[in-house]
């Protein structure tokens, strides 16, 4: 802080270099945001209006962009024709099913790895670990073959457990860094006053509950945002968001309008969810590793 | 002061003897009294048995969904594709992928994609980190960047597919009116595909290394910086000096993950190009689908599987490596 109080000039060179900061900062920005406000605006347009581009070269004709009546029609296509209620229902209940699932056997094993200690638990936890980085189509192949066996394929409870193997481990390594955190003195406490361990257990778990509320958001939004599991587990009976949209590609028609509407349906929630656990989020993604 | 020392080197004897476990050394809820008399009965580690019970459901749950498909991966691999009666082939699906130049070019490919993203995500977002780093918008701008990863990549595919479209994308527009393209499509020439698949992916995961390379930067011994400036260090010399060495291993960690990202997901590629054109883009996975979920030849595609997942392990080992260095600051 100290620093703070030293006055500061800025050479030219500097000053150059702070409004190119500036400058690159702001096309970063246009770069990202451009495509949702397109995506956005453009579930809106009816598609004659959707494809109006200015002239090549000509950079004041982008007024054309916002020249447009707004219809909610793309929409109305959505859930009265393609039944997207349905899909978006499929979504839910596999990404909550492997989230829950995930986090409650999760949790249970996070907390006895945290507090024991034996022979091979690195191993164990490469395992675990190993599970979620692995390639989702290297996994998918015998999943597949087995699911098929077992008459899983295109059936929710399928998709679910195929979810589980990425949210599972991962909530596994997450959680234990939780429990890590927690001491075991608590327990001691509580034991000495006459609890079970098991009640013991219980005892902490409001400590580490935020933890936990943030990542079953984060497990719900890797399983809502797959596509692989999705389309190759799920296809049939259990279409989730993702495929549902990609399925308005139809080599003959390709429904743009549509197609925009249902990015739009299928990224706000997760948009907002993000936002809610942002203080979570890079310890999420980067699996424990970084930590904010 | 001496005291406390002393006591505090007590403390760690005596931790042993009253704890079932080593607990984070930061959070110390015991108070470090002088010497306690030998704890016999005082609260005894559970026996094993119990938490290995509480393991059991998940460890069971996730051998179901890992380690037994794992094992189906390495029959199915010396299989001919399982539609049909079974057949043992042996070596045969591996020796096969040898002569097999789709094979070999998905490695090829998968590299340079992965390069080509690694280079842009991690040089655009560490300057985007170094930039926001401190700026009185940190917060704003942080946010307005997590929006791409909140996306589903499939769906990011196909908006990024209206984007680069070549009649009415916008994205094409604005490459066209820059003269970098000609009238076709990013996507409909072999020679730019690849280059559509690579800025889809540093749009959509560039803000992840920004943020992981922000949390490094917070991280920068402030004390470190002054006393390099009371020496007379230029501001450039401060950041080579001081910052990249801090920063290093959260890169390192950023890199590897970014990297194993790549082999993981292929959504977007499926949905924009799906391998093509004249299989410009179709890096192993990408190949490893078509084979295994397009012509169903699971025991081809089982033995490209192996040898992808065998890659993976050897990653993953080295990236848990990684994380356990006491310098990241991980566990």
């Amino acid at each position: 802080m100290a620093s703070r109080d030293v006055v500061h000039y800025d050479t030219p060179a500097q000053r150059v270099l702070r409004v190119l900061a500036v400058i690159f900062v702001i096309f970063y920005l246009a770069w990202t945001l451009l495509p949702f406000l397109i995506m956005f605006v453009s579930s809106f347009k009816d598609l004659l209006e959707a494809f109006k581009l200015p002239a090549v070269g000509d950079w004041m004709g982008i007024g054309v962009f916002f020249d447009f009546t707004a219809t909610t029609k793309h929409y109305e296509t959505l859930f009265q024709e393609n039944n997207f209620s349905r899909y978006i229902l499929n979504s839910l209940v596999a990404a909550g099913g492997s989230a829950v699932i995930s986090v409650i056997f999760g949790s249970l094993a996070a907390y006895s790895l945290s507090r024991v200690e034996f022979r091979g638990k690195q191993d164990l936890f490469f395992w675990i670990i190993s599970t979620r980085m692995a390639p989702v189509v290297a996994v998918m192949v015998p999943l597949f073959a087995i699911f098929r066996s077992l008459d899983l394929v295109g059936t929710l409870p399928g998709l679910i457990l195929a979810y589980t193997t990425f949210n599972l481990p991962f909530a596994i390594w997450i959680l234990k860094g939780f429990f890590d955190n927690v001491p075991y003195g608590i327990e001691e406490a509580q034991m000495v006053d006459g609890a079970t361990r098991f009640q013991a257990f219980r005892s902490i778990l409001p400590l580490v509950a935020p933890g936990i509320g943030a990542f079953i958001v984060l497990c719900i939004l890797f399983a809502w945002n797959d596509f692989l599991f999705a389309a190759i587990i799920g296809s049939g009976g259990a279409k989730t968001l993702p495929v549902a949209t990609r399925e308005l590609v139809q080599p003959q028609n390709i429904q743009w309008g549509a197609i925009m509407a249902a990015g739009v349906v299928t990224t706000a929630p997760m948009m907002l969810l993000g936002l809610v656990i942002r203080k979570y989020l890079v310890t999420g993604l980067t699996m424990g590793a970084v930590k904010e | 002061m001496t005291e406390t020392l002393a006591h505090a080197g007590d403390a760690d004897e005596a931790h042993d003897r009253f704890r079932a476990r080593k607990v984070s050394s930061e959070v110390e809820a015991r108070p470090l009294s002088a010497k306690l008399s030998e704890p016999k009965t005082f609260n005894p580690a559970a026996r094993k048995a119990y938490y290995f019970y509480l393991m059991a459901p998940a460890i069971a749950l996730l051998a179901f969904i890992s380690l037994y498909p794992f094992f189906w991966l390495i029959i199915m691999a010396f299989q001919k594709g399982d539609m049909g009666p079974v057949e043992w082939v042996g070596f045969k699906n591996f020796a096969d992928l040898a002569s097999d130049g789709r094979f070999l070019s998905g490695w090829v490919l998968l590299l340079k994609y992965s390069a080509m993203c690694l280079f842009l995500q991690v040089g655009i977002g560490v300057l985007l980190a170094i930039i926001v780093n401190g700026s009185r918008y940190e917060k704003f701008l942080v946010t307005a960047l997590l929006m791409p990863m909140m996306m589903a990549p499939a769906v990011a595919g196909l908006l990024w597919m209206f984007l680069y479209n070549g009649t009415f994308g916008w994205y094409h527009w604005i490459f066209q009116s820059l003269g970098i393209l000609g009238s076709g499509s990013i996507l409909s020439s072999a020679q730019t595909s690849m280059y559509a698949i690579v800025l889809v992916d540093v749009w959509q995961w560039t803000p992840l290394i920004t943020l992981i390379a922000l949390a490094g930067l917070k991280r920068v011994p402030r004390d470190q910086m002054e006393a390099n400036m009371v020496d007379g260090a230029s501001p450039a010399r401060n950041f080579v000096a001081i910052v990249l060495p801090n920063l290093y291993p959260v890169l390192l960690i950023a890199v590897l993950l970014r990297f194993m990202d790549n082999f993981r997901f292929i959504d977007h590629i499926l949905v924009l190009t799906g391998g093509g054109p004249a299989n410009s883009t179709k890096i192993l996975p990408v190949y490893l689908f078509e084979v295994a979920f397009k012509f169903f030849d699971l025991g081809r595609g089982a033995a490209i599987a192996l040898v992808l997942l065998v890659v993976t392990i050897i990653l993953g080992k080295i990236l848990v490596g990684v994380f356990d260095r006491p310098t990241t600051g991980g566990r």
